[in-house]
């Protein structure tokens, strides 16, 4: 495995749910394997991805509408779960990129700003 | 929707939920299978990609957890999954959980038995309006032993009617008057009221009114008020009985109202069955002008005014009240809230028996949780595994408590219906000086008691195996498990928790041994009457029908004329008061010769007037002089008889055959008598108290209104009784013969609150002492089979069954005499409590504390020597061989 080396970070709390939406926006219906490796994958393989986190989540993001399940069959056949966005699940992911990126742009003015601005 | 499927797992239950432990089960399932394929395709073998899955997948049981939590009602889910999982491990072990649920049943049952008594004597407040206001007014002259007293009427009326502090006060008196011309005659039992009194205690009629000021004053029409019981029994209920006249003791009586039955008459046990205004009784209604402490008086605290306030002002009263009435004179006024003066003498005796079942139930928590040590120690591997497989502690923790807790609630419904049958066996028990105001049963307070003690217990024992799951270590114990060895932690607290059932056991069998000896010598004492063979009966003249003092003697030499003439009746005599059956009388007399006394002292004698042939009845001997003959009588001078204490403590080297001393039964007195004979002394007020001086008077010369017959004969005491009726009722049909008793059953009575308790002591602390002994079995037995293999070394090295019998036995002689060690310094501290209900021993009884001792040493052995002989009988090869 060539990312064993790399020391992995775990998902940040809360941002866990934004990334499935995310995923699930980009990359169509997926199964909760493969939610967790793209997840992986999109960080560049700097983020490891909790399973006993994970399953949990899209159980709650299911109860609360912003995905749905079905069963399907996965690459090689095999009977799994998909995981699809649902309309509201859409408006939610808009909703939380435009917070998340007003919070980065925040944070960002605070690391961009220079003593001198302010005296 | 939305919220409706979100509420789904919460409703849902059982199917939903093992819908989503499937689901997370193939998903788990799935996710793997596709992780696997991965690392396949990145080179791996399959048996190495399968577990670098599932390395990476991470605890199974954890992330189980974490789903069940999001699924929902977490909370219940869990609660619901550790009860059914402990009710099947429960299951499985039959004899444990019997065992536990026995022996907590045990110690929850006392406990809900005895509260269920706490609770209608000590707790329940009265059933009166703002029952915290009333309160007993009494005089006392604590420096000569009187702490209450009643108050005269005189005084009663300047308190009622010069303070600022109660709203309203009363007097009572009570005695029985006979009820005639509605079916048989029947005494009454009356309280005699002055008008306030239905005020003081704010309780309404069930019918009518109860009494107005009017009815208090002189030449008002005589009314009563009844019980409800009365009314439906002789009165069948009648809804018109208001406005109708009832004839007790030969006067008519207009009922006004009729009292519910819940309603009781402070201090006053026996059911009361009507009420009449003080001023019409026919006998206090003559004590008006009276002094004398005869009155009890109830009155009610103005609002915002304290018991503290009442005290002060009472003061005050007393201070100014000595020129009116001079008689009072040393005399001192006393406050308490009505319930503690109701409850005052049983509250001791009942907070001691609440203590010792509180010590019956740890002994009981001990034991268990010596169980689930046990237990939890053969489960360790079973734990191990589920922490390894990534339960929590606190999972493991919760898991364990919510098994005690079902443990708990399980002995606590036992322990109920124990209670309930406890109950009733002991309401035959129950001393008559215990206060009835609310029946003893099973209730809902008790309901809720039980229950808090069950879990309470719960959490006490099953805090043990939980310490001992939550410091342990799963590796240690998974491998600890296959060599069936143990940590020296669990042994030792197992053998703490056995010394420390055998020292709350000595505390309680020190606390009963002390009760029981105490009682073995009460019993012992000689009344200094012979009671064998003696009944006695009560037999009351209507005043208005025999109203001369000449009808009281003619009635009773009537009396015993026929009463000796029938077959088998030895001899016979009135008398009053009956010595402790029926209490005594004291009153104050002077020396004639002697100066007289100085202001505020008194003298004081027990009063009784008696027929001739009394003593001889009572087998009371004569020391000196001569008893009472047939030719004393009204017209001849006036005698006495005086006890031998008397004549020590009044005539110390002198001769008191000849003197005279001048009292009297009220109204007359100041009767002065000549001194006849001196009799040996008798305990008249009760077993427990040293005899006082007393002084006998000829009833002829000192008639009254009725008496106790006491009667000797071999008869039974119905036999005795049917001829006492039968003579009664050939004199005057309507007399009613009543409070028929024989002396040994009166004597047995008067010690009724003493056995009570040494009764309930003494099974309460036979309990401790068969938990202690089974707590003590326990340790050994278990400490020997876990030992086996140490044993079977022992014998291979040339250890005899003997030596290994000295070391089982040592051991249970270890826990015992550490128990001791612990217990007897913590009895001798509690056992002084103890005191003021002891007779005739110390708290301190050194034959009691070794006795106690001894017996615990002595159980323990004998709890120890089974598994001692197991211990001996262990074969070597066997022991060696049996891992």
């Amino acid at each position: 495995m060539g990312n064993m080396g790399k020391q992995k970070a775990d998902v940040p709390q809360g941002t866990l749910a934004l990334m499935v939406l995310r995923t699930l926006d980009l990359l169509g219906p997926l199964h909760g394997y493969g939610i967790a490796r793209r997840i992986e994958q999109i960080s560049g393989n700097l983020l490891a991805v909790n399973q006993g986190t994970l399953y949990p989540l899209l159980l709650k993001l299911e109860q609360e509408g912003a995905i749905v399940s079905e069963w399907g069959a996965s690459e090689n056949n095999r009977r799994a779960r998909f995981y699809r966005l649902t309309r509201s699940g859409r408006r939610q992911l808009l909703d939380e990129t435009q917070e998340w990126q007003q919070t980065t742009e925040i944070i960002g003015k605070f690391f961009r700003a220079k003593a001198e601005d302010y005296s | 929707m939305r919220s409706l499927k979100r509420l789904r797992p919460l409703v849902g239950g059982q199917p939903v939920r093992q819908e989503f432990d499937e689901r997370l089960r193939e998903e788990m399932e799935e996710h793997l299978a596709l992780m696997t394929e991965e690392h396949e395709r990145a080179g791996m073998n399959k048996e190495e990609a399968r577990r670098q899955a599932i390395l990476k997948l991470g605890p199974m049981e954890a992330i189980r957890e974490e789903y069940q939590r999001e699924v929902g009602g977490v909370f219940v889910q869990t609660l619901l999954q550790d009860m059914r999982y402990a009710l099947r491990t429960l299951t499985k072990a039959p004899g444990f959980t019997a065992v536990v649920v026995l022996t907590l049943a045990l110690g929850i049952g006392a406990n809900a038995a005895i509260f269920s008594v706490v609770n209608a004597v000590l707790l329940q407040p009265l059933p009166y309006a703002d029952p915290g206001r009333i309160v007993s007014v009494s005089q006392g002259r604590a420096k000569d032993g009187i702490p209450d007293d009643g108050i005269s009427y005189p005084t009663f009326a300047e308190l009622r009617d010069h303070n600022r502090v109660f709203s309203a006060a009363a007097g009572l008196a009570a005695h029985a008057l006979t009820l005639t011309g509605r079916g048989e005659p029947a005494d009454m039992s009356t309280v005699a009221v002055t008008q306030d009194f239905f005020s003081v205690l704010g309780v309404k009629p069930l019918l009518g009114r109860t009494l107005l000021p009017e009815d208090g004053r002189k030449g008002a029409a005589p009314v009563v008020v009844l019980s409800e019981a009365l009314w439906r029994s002789r009165f069948g209920a009648d809804g018109g009985i208001l406005g109708q006249t009832i004839t007790l003791d030969q006067q008519p009586y207009t009922v006004v109202g009729v009292m519910p039955a819940s309603f009781r008459t402070p201090g006053l046990n026996q059911t009361v069955q009507d009420w009449i205004p003080l001023i019409q009784d026919p006998l206090f209604g003559s004590w008006l002008t009276r002094e004398g402490h005869w009155m009890p008086v109830l009155a009610r605290l103005r609002p915002g005014m304290s018991v503290e306030q009442a005290s002060a002002e009472l003061e005050i009263i007393g201070k100014n009240l000595t020129s009116k009435i001079p008689s009072d004179t040393g005399w001192v006024f006393g406050v308490q809230p009505l319930q503690e003066a109701i409850v005052g003498d049983v509250r001791t005796p009942l907070i001691l028996l609440l203590c010792a079942v509180g010590l019956v139930l740890l002994i009981a928590c001990s034991n268990i949780a010596n169980l689930l040590l046990a237990r939890a120690t053969s489960r360790s591997k079973e734990i191990a595994v589920r922490v390894a497989l990534g339960a929590s502690k606190s999972r493991i923790a919760r898991q364990l408590l919510t098994e005690s807790a079902i443990l708990g609630l399980l002995g606590g419904a036992a322990g109920l219906a124990l209670a309930w049958a406890g109950v009733s066996a002991m309401s035959s028990l129950l001393p008559p000086a215990l206060p009835k105001f609310h029946s003893i049963h099973v209730d809902g307070p008790v309901l809720i008691f039980a229950l808090l003690l069950s879990l309470a217990a719960s959490l006490i024992f099953g805090l043990a195996p939980v310490f001992l799951a939550a410091r342990s270590d799963p590796q240690e114990n998974l491998r600890e498990g296959t060599r069936g060895g143990e940590s020296k932690g669990p042994q030792r607290a197992r053998n703490i928790l056995a010394i420390a059932e055998v020292a709350l056991a000595m505390v309680l069998l020190a606390g009963a041994g002390l009760l029981l000896r105490s009682f073995a010598r009460l019993l012992r004492v000689s009344p200094g009457f012979a009671t064998a063979h003696v009944v006695k009966a009560n037999v009351s003249l209507p005043r208005f029908q025999y109203s001369k003092p000449e009808q009281w003697t003619a009635f009773a030499n009537e009396l015993m004329t026929r009463l000796r003439a029938r077959p088998g009746m030895r001899d016979s005599a009135i008398v009053v008061p009956t010595p402790i059956v029926d209490g005594f009388i004291n009153l104050s007399f002077t020396i004639a010769g002697n100066p007289p006394l100085a202001p505020g002292a008194t003298q004081t004698a027990d009063y009784v007037t008696a027929s001739p042939r009394y003593f001889q009845v009572m087998g009371i001997p004569l020391l000196r002089g001569r008893l009472f003959s047939l030719d004393d009588s009204a017209s001849t001078p006036m005698v006495a008889v005086i006890s031998e204490s008397f004549a020590r403590q009044y005539f110390p080297n002198q001769d008191p055959l000849g003197r005279h001393i001048v009292f009297g039964f009220p109204p007359r007195g100041n009767v002065s008598r000549e001194i006849v004979g001196v009799v040996a002394d008798i305990h008249d007020v009760s077993l427990a108290k040293n005899a006082a001086p007393m002084m006998y008077v000829p009833f002829a010369q000192a008639p009254i209104w009725g008496g106790d017959v006491v009667v000797r004969s071999r008869l039974s005491t119905a036999e005795v009784a049917d001829a006492i009726r039968a003579e009664t009722g050939s004199i005057d049909k309507n007399l009613p013969v009543t409070e028929v008793e024989s002396l040994p059953a009166g004597l047995h009575e008067s010690v009724a609150s003493q056995r009570f308790r040494t009764l309930l002591l003494g099974v309460f602390s036979g309990v401790a002492l068969l938990l202690a002994a089974i707590g003590v079995y326990g340790v050994v037995s278990f400490s020997v089979s876990r030992r086996t293999r140490e044993i079977g070394v022992r014998m291979a090295l040339g250890a005899t069954p003997a030596n290994i019998r000295r070391v089982v036995i040592g051991e249970s002689a270890r826990l015992v005499l550490l128990g001791l060690a612990t217990g007897i310094p913590a009895a001798l501290i509690l056992t002084h409590f103890l005191s003021a209900l002891l007779f005739g021993i110390k708290a301190t009884d050194p034959i009691t504390f070794l006795g106690v001792a001894l017996l615990l040493i002595l159980v323990a052995l004998v709890a120890a020597y089974l598994p001692a002989r197991r211990a001996m009988r262990v074969d070597p090869i066997v022991a060696l061989r049996c891992e």
